[in-house]
């Protein structure tokens, strides 16, 4: 690879073209030898500093763990526990006056069979469920329910495009829409990957899940939490050791759904089975 | 008369660009909330109107203070996890302030029963369900007789179930 100029002057000369600029020594050949150098150690330097240094955690989970923020909420849904009764859908709505239609949090009922799976959610299952006809529980090898809701994500789509910061991300894990800031263009519906997101009928603005905001700050749980009768659904602060969710992290048995979408959620799921997505 | 130079032109240019410059500037002033966090890029008073929102349902601590007997009792039912206002609706229909200002629901309606018991293929193993015959329970002797629109709570109490 190496050529010094005295070679280069002597190719130049042979053939009868431009031998005056030929003729010069290549004023490039210096500098693009030491660009290429400069471009190979500072690549390596780079390198060396996003494995070791202070960018290690810059792409990592751990650096928005971190947060100085007093409380880091999550929630957990506890698959077993769930029995589909639909008390958790009836008390957001009339917390959070969502309009007849829409929900903020909803249960799906699954039916695994031989032929595949069937998912249902009757009104949001506003009303529970309804008893299997006999083809269904002939059919069915296994059935559970799941609730869905916004999954708080520590890296949220609906964040990122929303044109009018409108929709943000607080310090102690909040996903929450300021609707007096909202436009109603619905982007952030689309982005959502679980679907927790819609316009709201009555006033026109996305609306969502707040892990209810306002009963955390004065110290309560969520309504779906405060409602449900079997512990299938929990919320705590992960910074308190002694919280019911911060004991499920401890136990390392939880899920999040859609994990291949790099959303990192806060809601974690305990006994998520394969078929749920 | 102002005197054209061949670079007159860029003048007028750098200062058309100036003042766009200075009108994008103020409007932007005027336009970003007082409160804007521009880490997070959002308006902080947000916040502040998300937890204005009123308080609907209260937990089963704000029953405490006028029915600390009921609670009490209820400690050693099946149905102690249950939340109070699941069957007897949300607290602010029926105090305010300190006030009572309505009779709370009591919801004796079968559904409200069969909603959780009643079989569903759905249910967890092991949670108390009535049998999958489908009319009610079958399997218990008790029940063979009943009808089918017989409220549960003629013969169950609600806060202690057990049969």
């Amino acid at each position: 690879m190496k050529m010094d100029n005295s070679k280069i002057k002597l190719q130049a000369a042979s053939p009868p073209l431009d031998l005056k600029a030929m003729a010069e020594p290549n004023p490039n050949s210096d500098s693009r030898r030491e660009f290429l150098r400069n471009v190979l150690s500072g690549a390596t330097a780079a390198t060396v500093l996003m494995v070791f240094g202070p960018g290690a955690t810059a792409f990592s989970k751990g650096a928005k763990k971190s947060s100085k923020a007093q409380h880091q909420f999550a929630y957990v849904i506890n698959i077993n526990n769930c029995i589909g009764c639909g008390n958790c859908v009836r008390a957001c709505k009339r917390e959070n006056n969502v309009p007849a239609a829409q929900f903020r949090t909803w249960v799906e009922r699954y039916v695994t069979t031989k032929k595949g799976v069937y998912v249902e959610s009757p009104d949001g299952a506003l009303k529970g469920f309804e008893k299997a006809n006999a083809e269904v529980r002939a059919a069915a090898k296994r059935s559970f329910t799941v609730p869905k809701m916004c999954n708080h994500c520590d890296d949220p789509p609906c964040v990122q495009v929303c044109p009018v910061g409108a929709t943000f991300k607080t310090e102690e894990g909040f996903v929450l829409v300021d609707h007096g800031h909202c436009l109603g263009c619905a982007y952030c519906v689309q982005a959502c990957p679980y679907g927790a997101r819609f316009i709201n009928k009555d006033i026109h603005k996305s609306d969502k899940c707040t892990w209810c905001y306002h009963r955390v700050k004065a110290g309560k749980l969520p309504a779906c939490v405060t409602v449900c009768p079997n512990k299938a659904r929990l919320f705590g602060d992960l910074n308190d050791p002694d919280s019911e969710v911060a004991q499920v992290f401890e136990e390392d048995q939880w899920m999040v759904l859609k994990p291949e979408m790099h959303t990192d959620p806060t809601c974690y799921y305990v006994g998520l089975p394969r078929e749920v997505v | 008369m102002i005197k054209t130079t061949p670079k007159s032109h860029l003048f007028r240019l750098a200062g058309v660009l100036v003042l766009f410059a200075v009108a994008f500037l103020l409007v932007k002033s005027w336009a970003t909330p007082d409160s804007w966090n521009f880490e997070q890029w959002y308006r902080g008073d947000a916040l502040i109107d998300i937890a204005a929102q009123p308080l609907t349902y209260g937990g089963n601590e704000s029953c405490k203070d006028c029915h600390q007997a009921a609670i009490k009792k209820l400690r050693k039912f099946d149905h102690k996890a249950l939340s109070c206002e699941s069957c007897h609706g949300p607290v602010v229909d029926h105090v305010k302030g300190q006030k009572k200002i309505a009779k709370a629901i009591v919801d004796k309606s079968r559904w409200q029963c069969e909603n959780c018991h009643d079989e569903r293929i759905n249910r967890p193993k092991g949670f108390p369900q009535f049998s999958q015959a489908g009319e009610i329970g079958k399997s218990i002797k008790k029940h063979k007789d009943l009808e089918a629109e017989t409220p549960c709570l003629k013969c169950h109490d609600a806060h202690d179930p057990t049969p």
